[in-house]
């Protein structure tokens, strides 16, 4: 499918050699160099790069059809068609050099060569979407300036006749003077004919040349000149850094800008003044040069050939977006999405459940009764099984994510959610990194990278840990089922529950965004400008790949981290030995080291009614939310004589303070679930909201808000339910 | 800029179905200079498909949806006849 071969740049070739500026002068090379070729895969978001990414190397990165699922670089190799190694790199979506996030950033940087952890790319691969090409043209018009070798790959041509479009490659590889790859990424179509191209011994420079608006030239010139002698750029990054500086009005600002030499910024603010001046928009006259180089040859590339009226996606839009149809949509997403929860994942549990118990069986049986069967029967199987169990539950709530995700309705939501978020200082764009919080808010908190004002940014990662993630729906099912144990009780009100609790959650997310927005993070309401990608219908395949991907991450997890604090806290819990060898279990643990550990930390967690034993739970959960039940499994594990097998919500049940009364009372249960909506008990977010900040200062501020707040609620719950007679 | 024969009004208020011609920008240079970038600069064409507090657009074929704030400053003129 690619367009006729330029003279000179066709036929693969085995040996393909590197740049110059890679391999070094002719005459001097004796042995080959080692270095492979890097590739970088660059585009608008939401063109099709990573799928791309994938179809290339085999690799398997997540996919989605909303802008900004890649935030950073992701690095995986391929090979030409003689077999010889090529890396590529994956970087985020941008919509030009001028970077205006964190993610855009990443992509600006690896392009020029600014990063020292990223070898400068040799050939760079423009993805662009055939149904927007003359947006997506104004980047790769950019990149061409670079003055790399490039390849075109014009995606979405299956979209095309669609759109009421008819894209001809061959007029704009004419016009380029670039390679330009048709291509249906998502289909498999035009990968083999990009492998091709990549295997090429010489890629032509770009024929394409456009004149520097005349009242801009001599500063390009001038700039350029400036870069070169005081900045040592070699000259072609100079012109399009001179380029990028003009139409970069804040372009230090932007993390990894590399700063500018005395000399350099001297011309630039020399110039700006005089503009300023004069009253010369630079930068809107730089853009509209582009446009107008690219508005001439979209008229040559491309024929409409359609009606270009209110389509039925327009119209799906303004359902979905701007009418109370939009928002009746989303709480019935919502609703089915928790009911699921509970109704499908029954059978799935109980068929864990059973294995988990038949397991335990056969392995009492087979060991000597002592301290080794019980490690294993009570301590390995009885803490992973109480987590395990909840693995069908976890993997529907990934497959209403990723049908959202795959369908182009995320992106609408985030539309529609934008006047509530506004109210508090966020805007839609800040809706997807939290909704993305409910799976896990890891990639919830990198996923901000896209949002452009740091402040707003901020305030996004400071909440989305509230969010209610997928590691604190094992302890609402379990607080759940003890709260309002067995068929009696309807799926739906064990699902109005658990929907209170996330919905707790995010309304505690918008409370403290609208106190952060007017205090220490005060800033202008936000500006929103956000792409709808056209509506698609499910990928399956990826789902299902997502699901099991989060499938092995979760078995992993409690394979490893979750085993191996089950064996420490079932060692704690069982030494040191009580001297008397007929002590009930309950003195036992009581006597044990979780024991006196639990018991100090009791007078801190008595007044949410909580007493030592869930104050164990807390602690070992701070590794990971979902720790709390297997912890519960050991603790009572060991406890009760009939521990090993009997179900957990029972031993729950059965649980009792020492003068006898119920500990997880209903009242004990809901306290416990507000707890943990709140709480931030997850190492692994503080390690990355560090990364992400660039400090400790967010990390262990977040974390003290988030625990205080969580400890005053809790308490505010406890102790107004005991006044009220619960 | 030339004078414009037509009233010119924020984009927000634009009727769903018709086609205005970009004009002026105003408000936060970043967010002007990040939307002259994205094809909705001076002298596009952008048609409003519906909305006023969330603005749902198409412009150069992309469907693009503005909040309130960001649609006040990009300022149209009301074409009378949608171009094809």
């Amino acid at each position: 499918m690619a367009a006729a071969p330029r003279p000179g740049s066709e036929g693969a070739d085995p040996a393909l050699p590197l740049p110059a500026h890679i391999a070094g002068p002719p005459g001097r090379r004796r042995t080959p160099p080692e270095r492979m070729p890097v590739y970088a895969l660059v585009g608008n978001p939401n063109c099709g790069k990573t799928t791309l990414f994938n179809a290339l190397t085999g690799l398997r990165q997540k996919v989605g059809n909303y802008p900004g699922v890649t935030v950073e670089k992701k690095v995986g190799e391929t090979y030409s068609q003689h077999g010889h190694a090529m890396r590529v790199i994956d970087l985020p979506g941008a919509y030009s050099l001028a970077a205006r996030s964190p993610d855009e950033a990443v992509t600006r940087d690896v392009l020029l060569g600014r990063r020292a952890d990223t070898p400068q790319p040799d050939r760079i691969i423009c993805v662009v979407d055939a149904c927007n090409l003359e947006r997506c043209l104004y980047f790769v018009h950019q990149i061409l300036d670079l003055g790399r070798p490039v390849i075109v790959v014009l995606n979405m041509m299956d979209l095309t006749a669609r759109a009421g479009l008819e894209v001809r490659p061959a007029e704009l590889e004419e016009a380029l003077g670039v390679p330009v790859i048709s291509c249906a990424a998502v289909q498999g179509r035009g990968v083999v004919e990009l492998r091709l191209a990549m295997s090429r011994r010489e890629l032509p420079l770009a024929r394409h040349s456009w004149t520097v608006p005349a009242p801009i030239a001599p500063v390009v010139a001038e700039l350029q000149a400036s870069l070169v002698a005081a900045d040592g750029r070699p000259p072609l990054i100079a012109r399009a850094e001179a380029l990028l500086l003009l139409t970069d009005q804040d372009s230090v600002r932007v993390a990894g800008s590399t700063p500018l030499s005395a000399v350099t910024g001297a011309v630039l603010e020399n110039w700006r003044r005089r503009w300023t001046g004069q009253g010369t928009d630079w930068s809107g006259t730089l853009i509209k040069a582009r446009y107008e180089v690219i508005h001439g040859l979209c008229r040559e590339v491309i024929r409409r050939t359609g009606d270009c009226g209110p389509s039925l996606a327009d119209r799906a839009d303004a359902l979905l977006v701007n009418s109370g149809w939009g928002w009746l949509a989303f709480a019935a997403v919502m609703a089915v999405m928790f009911y699921a929860i509970f109704a499908l994942a029954e059978y799935p549990m109980n068929l864990i459940d059973g294995v988990m118990a038949d397991l335990a069986d056969r392995v009492k049986d087979a060991m000597e009764p002592g301290d080794l069967q019980n490690l294993v029967t009570s301590g390995m199987i009885g803490g992973m099984g109480g987590v395990v169990i909840f693995l069908p539950q976890i993997l529907i709530l990934f497959l209403f994510v990723g049908l959202l995700e795959s369908t182009g309705y995320m992106a609408r939501a985030a539309a529609l959610m934008d006047r509530p978020m506004s109210r508090v200082g966020l805007h839609g764009k800040s809706f997807i990194p939290l909704l993305g919080s409910y799976a896990c808010a890891i990639p919830g908190i990198m996923a901000t990278r896209t949002i452009e004002n740091a402040k707003d940014r901020l305030v996004t990662i400071l909440v989305a840990p509230l969010m209610s993630c997928s590691a604190r729906l094992p302890v609402y099912l379990l607080m759940i089922a003890t709260l309002l144990p067995g068929d009696a009780v309807p799926a739906a009100t064990k699902a109005g529950l658990m929907f209170l609790m996330y919905a707790l959650g995010t309304a505690g997310a918008f409370g403290f965004a609208w106190l952060f927005k007017r205090t220490f993070l005060r800033g202008d309401p936000p500006l929103m400008i956000l792409e709808l990608p056209p509506y698609q219908p499910p990928h399956f395949g990826e789902i299902l790949r997502q699901m099991l991907e989060r499938a092995w991450l979760f078995l992993k997890n409690a394979g490893t981290i979750i085993l191996a604090i089950s064996i420490v806290l079932w060692f704690l819990s069982t030494y040191p030995k009580h001297p008397d060898p007929a002590a009930s279990p309950e003195v036992q643990i009581a006597h044990s080291f979780a024991g006196e550990a639990g018991r100090a930390l009791e007078p801190l967690i008595q007044p949410l009614g909580f007493d030592w034993r869930i104050g164990i739970g807390l602690v070992t959960s701070f590794a990971a939310r979902e720790v709390f039940v297997s912890s519960m499994g050991v603790i009572f594990g060991v406890e009760g004589a009939e521990g090993d097998t009997a179900p957990l919500r029972d031993a729950l049940r059965a649980a009792q303070w020492p003068d006898g009364a119920p500990l997880f009372t209903p009242l004990v249960c809901l306290a416990l679930m507000v707890y943990y909506v709140f709480a931030m008990q997850c190492m692994s977010t503080v390690a990355v909201v560090k990364r992400e900040t660039n400090s400790w200062r967010w990390p262990l501020f977040q974390l003290a808000y988030l625990t205080g707040t969580a400890w005053v609620v809790t308490f505010l719950v406890y102790q107004s339910g005991r006044l009220l007679g619960f | 800029m030339s004078a414009s024969p037509f009233p010119l009004i924020p984009l927000c208020q634009l009727p769903a179905g018709e086609t205005g011609r970009i004009l002026r920008l105003t408000g936060d240079e970043g967010f002007c200079q990040r939307i002259r970038e994205m094809g909705c600069g001076e002298a596009a064409l952008v048609t409003k498909l519906s909305g006023t507090t969330m603005s749902l657009c198409r412009v150069r074929g992309m469907r693009l949806a503005l909040n309130h704030r960001a649609a006040i400053g990009i300022l149209v003129e009301h074409l009378p006849l949608a171009p094809r």
